[in-house]
């Protein structure tokens, strides 16, 4: 690992969306990252500001309370294009909670008002009456065999739609409804979930997949078999 | 009064009476007991006080104590709930439990817990209310800020007439238009020159006006401070009382000075600071002299309980209690002001007192730890992981971190240390269960209080 790497990461509304810890991702993107050799550099990205595709590896959009995530929702509508954009070449996104929502049609928010979101996804989420989902979960992703830990806390209910598949089975916990036993979703290179903790601090090995395939989009010609060896067994 | 008032209050006051004579306890049972005879007890109660409610998110228990110390320079009867009973039946109790008054009017300072002013204020209408702050708590209680602040209005609301005596440096404070008089106190130690705006992770930093970004002038820390908005000219009110300046600073002291008035209290942390103004402004709001405020500020130590030193073995050991990230980040500030060599012990439990997601620690900024002078570090708690990892992250340094998952164990090595002085941090059971490990050792008498 003699040749320096830098990824840049956007930081989606990270001033107005950052509940439940969810910086802790990015903190986790750079600790691995340094491990790799990898230059992690982040950036807020956030209202009037210009989100470029091009100029970003990773994108990390966390929750938000109802009041931030209605006034994101205006100002994500203008990101769209570049959003879009950025999934179809493959950039990674992580998106939690609230930012998980904000990729799909619509959330229906705690006082019942409709806010729509960007559509770049199919998944659209409605509201459970007088009930949060609340507590530790365990989900089981079928591909990977890997097992993921985190701590849900929401009010949304999303049935997810085309080209989604499930992060993960649940096996403790509600997951995206409480019904269909899926938890998140994820479309190309982009991750959604429910899951604080924050996710990338509890499965490390999410982290690492991330980091792994922004690289190889940056760097398409260099060989990462060393970085693809770190260990990452130890949290959780 | 009523005949069922009448009953009520003698089986509350009997209750209180057996509880207190035989079973050494009795804080919300006697409350319970009344407001089940007559739910509008606190009517019958409370209406021969001039009443004072305390309420926020951080900061309740400081500054009420402080503000009853600072009244009773001039007012001989106060009556003031003990930290933990802030909920409808503990106001009950407090009441019970007050001899009857000297004066006609004396007063009452109660810490009131968010959601239940509106039970108060339902009965009985203040003279006065204090807001301290509005953070992210734990959120699976009342979730978001704005709701928290919601049920403060629907109690306020019930009592018009009444004084807000609120921080004038958290913007939550000026968004929503109250016809009460208000007093506003805040930090004005600085110029308008400087023009920022808050750090990322930093909740409530939308303007209520027109959803723009706020910018700062100055911010003290997490969103207090001057702000502004460049967008619709939304701003800080006007600060009826001002703290010109900050003195030495110091994790066991803090030196400011008030409307020219200067101010020490013994305990460190700007967030304590704030307690202080609080208490100063209603002291003033009550015409205290501001050189008698002063004197009951470094009469009574006591007051500043929640942060404790013990003597383990010789080694001065602080306990600080942390719940939340705006509280765990002062903390951090408050140890940053150690000049001394020290050890830092960090326990993490998530049980239900504590908040059962361990989320927020992400949200602290451990990473300052890594440059002070910090000889050995140990993370436990039932949920060490979590906070070894977070440790990690930061980037604290392996050779002097030690995992120690056992509580016990924790304790038998404070006295074997580098350092002459400890720092621990601990969520609110690991606290319980550290105390009660300290109580069996006899490095401590008794329990929580």
């Amino acid at each position: 690992m003699t040749k320096e790497y830098t990824l840049h990461i956007a930081h989606l509304y990270g001033d107005l969306m950052n509940t439940y810890g969810d910086l802790g991702n990015i903190l986790v993107l750079k600790y691995y990252g340094k491990k790799m050799g990898i230059n992690v550099e982040s950036q807020v990205v956030s209202l009037d500001e210009d989100f470029k595709s091009d100029d970003y590896d990773i994108a990390v959009f966390g929750g938000g309370q109802d009041f931030e995530q209605s006034i994101v929702s205006k100002d994500f509508q203008t990101k769209k294009d570049e959003i879009k954009k950025f999934i179809d070449s493959d950039g990674c996104l992580l998106a939690i909670c609230g930012g998980y929502q904000l990729l799909g049609k619509y959330y229906i928010d705690a006082e019942g008002n409709k806010i729509p979101g960007i559509g770049v996804l199919d998944h659209y989420t409605e509201q459970q009456h007088d009930n949060r989902f609340i507590g530790d979960i365990k989900i089981k992703n079928k591909e990977t065999g890997e097992v993921y830990h985190g701590f849900e806390n929401h009010q949304g209910v999303t049935y997810t739609g085309n080209g989604e598949r499930p992060l993960g089975d649940v096996e403790q916990g509600y997951g995206n409804n409480g019904t269909d036993q899926a938890e998140g979703a994820i479309f190309k290179n982009v991750y959604c979930t429910y899951f604080h903790g924050p996710i990338l601090a509890r499965n490390n090995i999410i982290a690492k997949h991330i980091l792994i395939k922004a690289l190889k989009r940056r760097y398409p010609n260099d060989d990462f078999s060393a970085q693809e060896k770190i260990d990452v067994s130890e949290s959780y | 009064m009523s005949i069922r008032s009448e009953f009520a209050t003698f089986a509350g006051k009997s209750s209180y009476w057996f509880l207190h004579t035989f079973m050494n306890g009795g804080s919300s049972l006697p409350g319970k007991i009344t407001t089940a005879i007559d739910p509008a007890i606190l009517k019958h109660l409370g209406q021969n006080y001039d009443i004072i409610v305390v309420t926020g998110t951080n900061g309740k228990t400081l500054t009420t104590a402080l503000t009853v110390q600072v009244l009773k320079q001039k007012y001989p009867n106060v009556v003031t709930n003990p930290s933990g009973s802030n909920m409808e039946q503990g106001l009950v109790t407090t009441f019970l439990k007050a001899k009857n008054p000297k004066t006609n009017r004396p007063l009452a300072v109660l810490e009131v817990d968010e959601a239940n002013v509106i039970k108060l204020t339902k009965y009985v209408k203040p003279i006065a209310f204090v807001f301290t702050n509005i953070f992210r708590d734990q959120m699976d209680r009342y979730g978001e800020i704005y709701t928290t602040y919601n049920k403060i209005i629907d109690g306020v609301k019930l009592a018009p007439e009444a004084t807000i005596i609120a921080n004038g440096d958290a913007p939550i404070f000026n968004s929503v238009d109250l016809p009460n008089p208000k007093i506003y106190y805040g930090f004005k130690n600085h110029d308008d020159k400087d023009n920022f705006k808050a750090e990322p992770n930093t909740d409530g930093v939308l303007c209520p006006v027109c959803q723009n970004i706020l910018h700062y002038h100055y911010i003290s820390y997490a969103n207090l401070g001057n702000y502004f908005c460049e967008h619709c000219g939304f701003k800080r009110p006007e600060l009826t009382h001002e703290l010109t300046k900050l003195g030495a600073l110091t994790p066991n002291s803090s030196d400011f000075t008030v409307d020219g008035q200067d101010l020490s209290i013994g305990i460190g942390g700007i967030y304590n600071i704030y307690n202080a103004l609080a208490a100063y402004s209603v002291g003033r709001f009550l015409d205290v002299d501001p050189k008698d405020i002063a004197k009951a500020f470094t009469a009574n130590e006591r007051v500043f309980g929640r942060q404790e030193l013990i003597d383990i073995d010789g080694k001065e050991t602080t306990l600080v209690l942390v719940k939340n990230p705006v509280g765990l980040n002062q903390v951090i500030d408050t140890i940053s002001k150690e000049k001394d060599d020290f050890s830092l012990i960090c326990l993490l439990n998530a049980n239900y007192a504590d908040g059962i997601d361990t989320s927020w620690i992400w949200d602290g900024e451990f990473e300052r730890f890594t440059k002070m002078p910090i000889k050995k570090f140990i993370t436990g708690g039932e949920r060490y992981k979590d906070i070894t990892f977070r440790f990690k992250v930061a980037g604290v340094d392996e050779n002097i971190h030690e995992v120690q998952p056992n509580l016990e164990k924790v304790v038998e090595e404070i006295p074997t240390l580098p350092t002459q002085k400890v720092y621990i941090l601990a969520t609110y059971t690991a606290m319980l269960q550290l105390r009660k490990d300290f109580a069996e050792k006899g490095y401590i008498k008794g329990g929580m209080e």
